[in-house]
């Protein structure tokens, strides 16, 4: 059974009295443990398509089952905690508290699922240490470098063993230096049996996952496995 | 459990923004403060009043021509009436079952010299020995008159505080002789300190035997009225009912026509202050809740300011699976926290402000926990209302726009 199948998503906007249709007949199936990368220029869709994955908004028509569950029906209550246990996100903007310490910010989502202070702050400090940064718990975002920002997040986005991670453009906003670093560690977390998925318009990131959907005009335009030998160029 | 990490998250949320928490704390405090100081204010004098009144005792009244006068028509009234004669005294004494004890009493101002002081219109009271046991003065030094000085027209007084305090400093009074608009008399005691209200000292009288009084200042015409007690409370309405037929009868006064003459009791007087002062002590309440709708609205306007300034926040935490009513809470609370926080220091404020107001004329206030109970829930209320709309605009935004906000 696949961890996310969607049948004919159809996702439309309303401009004024124009409908945009910013996705059209989307039909995906991924299964659990895949490194999948979108790819499209930008206005194709793709941020639409992962924001329904990662259930911050529902289709207009259409089906979405993650984990065998119909999401596409569920309310904003139920949407929410789908998001907390099921799907750890990574943003190009890091998007962490900007007052709050790494630590609390990794701890975050145990908030709102109700967890006991010592299992948060035991959870926390297991994440961080994960993405190697136990001795950054106590700095704000202000205090750390880019990648160590972007850590952060990752480490956010894992504390709670989501099934999916999913990342829009993660290394958008660091130098190639750190970009590699940031990748390397996706890799690694591929490897531990998470399944991952990357939005991107960069070739390079997307050459690092199994598989490429191409996503244009709110359409899959293709659905490429890449080979072993493929991500080797690299 | 989470309503308590809840809690944190708006404690540090407050906690970081201290000029704007600062800000939003002065709307509720001076909101708060500005009913809190009328509120307390007004309660201590409605108090000081009902103890005044009080004085008189629960099962007593007074039987006067004047009665209770609120208007010019109704003074022009009882300027007409006879005044109570002082056969009335013997009569009710006679007549009346129920009456415990029946005081004769007149008043009229007088210098008080001794030596070369001299105490310029001083209360001078004659009264009847009973009065020390009817009224609520209290023997300090000596003791009061008695039947025999009352009844041999004795030249002997009873004198108030400041009496005693302004002609015998570190003198010891009892004995010595005063000079009561020129007629000399024999102090016998001093009354306990009764204090003042609105400035009025309640000390500065002196009390003489009614049948001195009536030898030197002669009848007393206008100002003589009867103090009655009655054995109990309970029989206080037909007590009043005798003496009111006593009169009535005594006084010539057709059965279809009403009393010419009024008895008056605390309750009397005290429903009376209540009903003069309703429409202004609600008039001052009215005026100074103004200042806490402008609080509230200033709580509103930060909250709605910092809803907006922390929108990706908001998105940050639905994006990590935040529910509506997390947010809602989250931002209630800090609403909640700040309008307590302000409500709290507003009843101090206020009490203190009231108190020196109250300090003044010469009052004291105690805490009222009417007043404080006020000054909480309205403070409350003044956060959930001003806080609820906030927070609701917080917790609809939809997580895709706040996580896109610059």
């Amino acid at each position: 059974m696949p961890l996310i199948e969607t049948k004919n998503l159809w996702k439309t906007y309303k401009m004024g009295t124009e409908e945009v249709n910013a996705l059209r007949e989307v039909s995906i199936s991924i299964e659990k443990g895949e490194y999948v990368a979108i790819m499209g220029p930008s206005g194709s869709g793709k941020s639409t398509l992962m924001n329904l994955i990662g259930c911050l908004d529902t289709p207009t028509q259409g089906e979405y089952k993650l984990n065998n569950r119909q999401v596409s029906s569920m309310n904003d209550d139920e949407l929410a905690n789908i998001r907390n246990r099921e799907i750890g996100f990574v943003f190009q903007t890091f998007n962490l508290l900007p007052r709050a310490t790494s630590l609390h910010n990794v701890e975050l989502p145990l908030i709102y699922n109700g967890s006991p202070a010592d299992l948060r702050r035991k959870m926390a400090e297991e994440a961080l240490a994960k993405v190697e940064l136990s001795d950054r718990m106590m700095h704000k975002p202000s205090e750390l470098s880019g990648g160590q920002r972007q850590r952060v997040a990752i480490a956010r986005a894992l504390v709670n063993n989501p099934s999916i991670l999913l990342a829009d453009e993660p290394t958008g906003n660091l130098d190639s230096k750190t970009s590699v670093d940031i990748m390397r560690l996706f890799d690694e977390l591929h490897r531990e049996g998470n399944t991952i998925i990357v939005v991107t318009h960069e070739q390079d990131i997307a050459k690092r996952a199994h598989r490429v959907l191409s996503i244009l005009d709110g359409k899959i335009a293709s659905d490429v496995r890449v080979s072993e030998e493929g991500r080797k160029i690299l | 459990m989470m309503f308590l990490s809840l809690l944190g998250i708006a404690i540090k949320a407050l906690w970081a923004n201290k000029l704007r928490t600062t800000l939003t704390l002065l709307g509720v405090i001076i909101g708060v403060t500005s009913v809190m100081t009328i509120i307390s204010a007004l309660e201590g004098m409605m108090g000081a009043i009902e103890s005044q009144i009080d004085r008189m005792g629960p099962s007593t009244f007074v039987v006067t021509k004047w009665g209770l006068i609120t208007s010019e028509e109704a003074y022009w009234e009882a300027v007409k009436r006879k005044p109570i004669s002082l056969e009335a005294v013997d009569l009710v004494e006679a007549g009346c079952e129920n009456c415990e004890k029946v005081c004769a009493r007149a008043f009229n101002r007088a210098n008080i010299k001794r030596g070369s002081q001299t105490l310029r219109r001083v209360s001078i009271g004659g009264v009847d020995p009973n009065f020390i046991d009817i009224a609520d003065v209290e023997v300090g030094q000596g003791r009061f008159y008695s039947y025999e000085e009352s009844l041999h027209r004795k030249q002997v007084a009873f004198i108030g505080h400041t009496v005693r305090e302004e002609l015998f400093s570190g003198v010891d009074p009892i004995g010595k002789d005063i000079r009561i608009g020129g007629k000399k008399y024999t102090v016998v005691g001093v009354a306990k300190e009764m204090g003042s209200v609105f400035g009025n000292n309640h000390d500065n009288f002196t009390l003489i035997p009614f049948t001195a009084y009536m030898k030197q200042f002669g009848e007393p015409g206008d100002q003589f009225n009867l103090m009655i007690k009655a054995f109990s409370v309970e029989v206080l309405d037909e007590t009043m009912d005798d003496v009111r037929l006593i009169l009535r009868s005594q006084r010539h006064v057709p059965y279809n026509k009403p009393d010419d003459f009024a008895l008056i009791t605390a309750d009397n007087v005290l429903e009376m202050v209540n009903s003069i002062t309703k429409l202004f002590r609600v008039g001052l309440v009215g005026i100074s809740s103004i200042s806490l709708v402008v609080g509230g609205i200033v709580v509103m306007n930060i909250m709605m300011v910092s809803v907006t300034e922390r929108t990706r926040e908001i998105g940050i935490r639905k994006s990590v699976g935040a529910k509506k009513k997390h947010i809602l809470i989250q931002f209630l609370y800090e609403a909640l926290l700040t309008t307590m926080t302000g409500g709290f220091i507003g009843i101090v404020l206020g009490y203190i402000i009231a108190d020196a107001l109250v300090g003044m004329i010469d009052m004291e206030i105690s805490p009222s926990s009417f007043a404080i109970i006020a000054g909480l829930s309205i403070s409350t209320g003044t956060g959930l209302i001003f806080g609820i709309y906030p927070a609701m605009k917080a917790a609809r935004l939809d997580p895709i726009k706040a996580l896109s906000y610059e």
